[in-house]
């Protein structure tokens, strides 16, 4: 067990190294940040004085190891656009994209697992068809499709909602809806999966033949098993999903999140800035990744007792 | 200072009791750092009129340059190149201290002898011909040119030269004695001024709270508090307007404009922005070497019809490369460039032009209808019988060899032709030095006689060369002013004023009113 | 009910035995989906022949006017004209078709790709295996939507680029699937067998492996398209996608937003194709996903 977790956390870490230097390397190849952070019409003279000043007349190897060495100090390097340090400028961007995400799964959860179990229950009538249905064209509307004729109904015309920030709740609704409407529509499916395989199961047929009522059945024992499927298939949903549906939600709402900071960092060569944004969502998408891995270690004997 | 502190806290009270006055503004950008000193660009110009003063000051309600005292109140010269200016008294800064003639000094010479790359960089372009500012006693200073300046005023009253505090600027970090770079960067993030509004919250690129400074030397301001927050998608910005999140917001394009129209609680003011858009061409790039096509190019391109389309007429197509900001050298009698498809198509034949691709590279967004145009451009091409063709990219090409033609704009960084075709047309500027632009002796002596003569009517003949030079060997053609507007609830009364240089906020006394609730 | 709904009949005369079969296993909604999906394709397909106007040609003077039914309707613009004055519907009709190229370009690269380096992975084993898993899990962790930006940004965004960037999602999928079933058949007593009798490596994958993994593949594929046509569309809203003059439907929403209040129908045809074009492709995959899964079940 302790092999298998010292050995998820070897490969998180490797993966994430993997990952910062092949940004850092594809940013150095990506443009010359003097066009984007200093604007058009300077003399080759000024561009070449700027551009030492910003160290970028140092060779890529040395840049890489004041990159790395930029780890130590915590900060991260500067901004070349704000000339701020890079972890202040993060970390005040993580809060709201987590309140987003978190506002965004419960959302999920609490819409798609009764849909899912409902959709199962009902697989052969009417009402299953129709939440399939709904499932279905919820997971084709593009997000951003479903963000811009949200702002046009909800707040541009009835004015109910407002659309920019995050400064009240009512600012998380548009928002929220647009982060997982696609979520809720693939996790209703994944649901009705899941429970379709476990109400097909022999114990299912025996906690019938017991006499309990149907809704205990379904409730204790079918989703009760199910949940475990549904929950690994959440967690990689949301690690892949919301970490770049974000981008496009953020950018739209003005929601002063990663995602948006990412978008404008890449569009204006802020490589210090872009690096180490990447960094923090990767590392969040595999952590998640890696607890997912885990936790299946924990729910697999196999794997617990040290046999695989 | 203990009784300075009671006061000021006494006053904020009796501020904030009486109804506070609290404005909400939408900007499509919001400035990454705050420093009047480095920065020109359109999206800083909005933030340092409120924060910042010049020495000499400007009637922005005129067009044309009224110089009046700002933190100097008299100026003269005392020598061809050296002007001696009276400093106000009773002057403070935001963070409480007293401005002095060091101060003044210390805000001078981190331009005119700029250490800092950033200062050095605009240091060079605008203010070459400034040696040094010296402290004569404590309310006097002494500005030293290198030659005869005949736009002392206009120089004076950048946004490079605002004055900023010594003491404060040089202790941001390290030796609180030296100004090292690092200070001017500490600075842009915690900046500190004279001006009206003091800036109490600052989230680079996000939101910028200015409240009332009750110690301004001059009339006080009229909000208590402004909020700026970013808005980048039009239609939030509108939305926001709508719904109350915003009291006024930047940047609506012509066509939003009947939205703003349609709704009775809302208004818009713009103006004809003291900028160009104009498409450069490059005179070195092998197929176009011959200025024939870069004439034919520029013949091709129905500037009216473009401004009717998609400016719905507010633009202005300019004749040549002058403005009415420009005053005496305001000369809207030189016809430079114009439409002429039927001369495009000659020159084109005489040229030899055998239908090699021409590209036109446009930023996806940067400009206002700036893709719109460059699309509608190529088809324009696409009638002389130029094969062209648009190539969208977010990076500024204009230094790179194989740049053809893309769009790009000519603010006016100060109201004369050096602030606004000067800055970039110069011989050894910047748009020669990125090898696109080619000037000789010839062009470099008119240069000379425009950029330096004492006497109005010798600088406008020697613009009216340049201005042919420009048309014989086209580098660029101007498109339009476009028209800019804001959008604002019904009880705000604002507009852009006419003397100020583009996109600035003037929230000022006399500028602005707000019949808050 | 469906059959009545649509007045099809359950058996089509003249079609061959597997299609006929298929339709009559289909439900309504999939049937539906069949429906539409294949009348998409028709439509991209012959756009040239459909659009009424050429989708680049611009008319300045008759920007922004109305589909056919409301005030300032121009006549021959059935859906408007968008912000160059340009025919909404020409633009979709090519819109549609350059998406689906792109979709189903980037789809194959990414099946050929990611296909590849699972059946490699998963034949070598080892520290290969470890290396491209490697590969994917970092693919997965990092957000693709910045994969595809710093790609756009680096190679600037043509259509070529497009297809490569869009060949790059979703191959780690491909790789997990392919690996995935290459170690389990690998346990198997026939490819012992195989073994045993001195097959290569080579062989072993190509006659024994690869057929296995057919099925799960093409459902991959098929989910893997609407994904494709999403992730495009983003892109392009972004405004980083395809490039103007050349309409994408992604690209015309994107630019189109803007306009959302004051000229919503150019946002609406482009809308309604990315939704229906993945609405079906969705339901085929998952369509397919059942049929195949009797086999998948209890694996």
């Amino acid at each position: 067990m302790l092999r298998h977790i010292a050995r998820t956390l070897v490969k998180m870490i490797v993966t994430l190294f993997v990952i910062v230097t092949l940004v850092f390397f594809t940013t150095r190849l990506s443009g010359d940040p003097i066009d984007y952070v200093v604007g058009q019409g300077i003399t080759q003279e000024d561009r070449e004085l700027l551009t030492r000043y910003y160290g970028l007349d140092a060779s890529v190897w040395v840049q890489y190891l004041r990159f790395l060495g930029s780890f130590v100090d915590g900060q991260f390097g500067l901004s070349f656009v704000e000339r701020r340090p890079v972890a202040d400028i993060v970390a005040e961007r993580i809060w709201p994209s987590l309140q987003l995400l978190l506002a965004g799964i419960s959302l999920t959860i609490v819409t798609a697992v009764p849909l899912g179990i409902l959709a199962a229950i009902h697989r052969n009538s009417w009402i299953g068809s129709a939440v399939m249905s709904i499932a279905f064209v919820g997971y084709a509307i593009p997000n951003f499709v479903l963000a811009v004729f949200m702002v046009l109904v909800f707040a541009f015309t009835l004015n109910w909602l407002p659309v920019v920030g995050n400064g009240t709740p009512w600012h998380f609704i548009m928002p929220t809806i647009a982060l997982s409407g696609a979520l809720i529509a693939a996790l209703t499916r994944f649901t009705r999966n899941a429970m379709l395989d476990v109400l097909s199961q022999d114990y299912m047929r025996t906690a019938r033949a017991k006499g309990l009522p149907e809704s205990v059945v379904i409730l204790k024992h079918g989703f009760s098993n199910a949940s475990i499927t549904i929950l690994s298939v959440l967690g990689l949903q949301i690690a892949g999903l919301a970490a770049a549906g974000n981008v496009v939600v953020e950018a739209i709402f003005a929601w002063p999140g990663i995602g948006d900071l990412l978008v404008n960092a890449a569009i204006l060569r802020d490589f210090p800035v872009l690096q180490f944004a990447v960094l923090v969502v990767a590392f969040a998408v595999i952590i998640v990744n890696g607890a997912i891995d885990i936790a299946y270690a924990f729910a697999d004997p196999r794997i617990r007792l040290g046999r695989a | 200072m203990t009784r300075l502190l009671a006061t000021t806290a006494i006053a904020t009270v009796l501020a904030s009791s009486a109804f506070a006055v609290e404005l909400t503004v939408g900007a499509a950008n919001v400035t990454g750092y705050v420093d009047p000193g480095r920065d020109h660009s359109n999206v800083g110009s909005q933030f340092y009129y409120n924060t910042f003063d010049t020495l000499v000051e400007k009637n922005y309600d005129k067009l044309q340059g009224e110089y009046r005292a700002g933190l100097a109140t008299e100026w003269t010269l005392v020598e061809p190149t050296v002007m001696e200016l009276k400093l106000r008294q009773g002057v403070k800064f935001h963070n409480g201290e007293a401005m002095t003639a060091d101060d003044v000094v210390f805000s001078l010479n981190r331009m005119y002898q700029a250490t800092f790359p950033p200062y050095q960089v605009r240091s060079r372009d605008r203010l070459a011909n400034f040696e040094k500012a010296e402290k004569v006693d404590e309310h006097t200073v002494r500005i030293h040119a290198k030659r005869e300046e005949p736009l002392w005023e206009t120089l004076l009253n950048l946004q490079q030269v605002m004055i900023i505090p010594e003491d404060y600027t040089k202790g941001l970090t390290g030796d609180p004695k030296v100004a090292e770079n690092d200070d001017y960067e500490a600075f842009s993030l915690k900046p500190v001024g004279t001006g009206p509004y003091a800036i109490t919250q600052f989230v680079p690129g996000e939101t910028l709270v200015w409240e009332r400074f009750a110690d301004f030397w001059g009339e006080k301001a009229p909000l208590d508090k402004v909020t700026v927050t970013h808005m980048s998608e039009t239609a939030a910005r509108i939305t926001a307007l709508k719904t109350g999140e915003a009291d006024l917001v930047t940047n609506i394009a012509p066509d939003q404009l009947s939205l703003i129209e349609a709704d009775p609680a809302l208004k818009a003011a713009g103006s004809a922005t003291a900028l160009f858009h104009v498409m450069i061409m490059n005179a070195n790039h092998p197929v176009l070497k011959d200025p024939r096509i870069r004439q034919a190019m520029s013949l091709a391109v129905d500037r009216d019809t473009l401004n009717e389309a998609l400016w719905l007429g507010k633009a202005i197509v300019p004749s040549t490369h002058t403005m009415e900001d420009f005053g005496p050298l305001y000369m809207p009698e030189l016809k430079t460039f114009e439409y002429n498809p039927e001369k495009a198509r000659q020159l084109l034949q005489e040229a030899g032009y055998k239908g090699e691709e021409i590209v036109y590279t446009s930023f996806p967004t940067y400009y206002t209808n700036g893709l719109l145009a460059a699309q509608a451009i190529v088809e324009m091409w696409k009638e002389v019988g130029i094969n062209g063709k648009v190539n969208v990219v977010d990076k500024w090409n204009g230094g790179d060899a194989d740049m053809m033609a893309r769009n790009w704009s000519n603010p006016m960084y100060f109201a004369d032709p050096f602030g606004s075709f000067g800055v970039m047309w110069a011989p050894k500027g910047p748009s020669e030095s990125e090898g696109r632009f080619n000037t000789d002796e010839a062009y470099a002596a008119s240069w000379e006689r425009f950029r330096f003569s004492k006497d109005v009517e010798a600088r406008k003949a020697a613009y009216a060369e340049l201005m042919e030079r420009i048309s014989q060997d086209p580098p660029m053609l101007p498109l339009y002013r476009p028209f800019e507007s804001w959008a604002m609830n019904k009880n705000v009364t604002w507009a852009p004023k006419p003397g100020h240089i583009p996109y600035v906020l003037d929230f000022r006394a006399g500028s602005i009113t707000f019949a808050s609730n | 009910m469906a059959n009545a709904v649509f007045g099809i009949p359950a058996t089509l005369p003249g079609f061959p035995a597997g299609v006929r079969r298929l339709w009559r296993d289909a439900n309504g909604v999939q049937r539906t989906a069949l429906l539409v999906a294949v009348l998409l394709l028709i439509v991209a397909a012959f756009a040239p022949y459909i659009a009424p106007h050429e989708p680049t040609a611009q008319s300045l003077i008759a920007r922004l006017r109305p589909p056919i039914g409301f005030d300032r309707y121009k006549d021959g613009y059935l859906l408007g004209t968008d912000e160059l004055g340009r025919d909404v519907l020409s633009r979709s009709l090519y819109g549609l078709q350059l998406t689906l190229i792109l979709a189903a370009l980037g789809a194959t690269i990414g099946l050929l790709l990611g296909g590849a380096l699972g059946l490699f992975a998963g034949i070598a084993g080892g520290i290969v295996d470890d290396f491209i898993m490697g590969a994917v899990d970092a693919q997965i962790a990092i957000p693709f939507t910045l994969i595809a930006l710093l790609m756009l940004a680096i190679f600037g965004s043509s259509i070529e680029v497009m297809v490569l960037v869009l060949g790059l999602h979703g191959w780690e999928q491909y790789a997990r699937i392919v690996r995935g079933e290459v170690r389990r058949l690998m346990a198997m007593p026939f490819i012992e067998a195989a073994r045993a009798a001195g097959a290569s490596g080579g062989r072993i994958a190509f006659r024994h492996i690869l057929p296995n993994t057919v099925s799960p593949l093409v459902v991959q594929f098929t989910l893997s398209i609407s994904n494709i046509v999403l992730v495009e569309s983003t892109l392009s809203f972004l405004g980083m996608g395809v490039q103007p003059p050349t309409a994408t439907l992604g690209s015309m929403v994107g630019i189109g937003r803007d306009y959302m209040p004051t000229a919503p129908w150019i946002v609406v045809a482009p809308a309604l194709m990315i939704l229906l074009v993945t609405f079906a492709v969705q339901i085929l995959g998952d369509w397919l996903r059942d049929r195949a899964d009797v086999r998948l079940r209890g694996r």
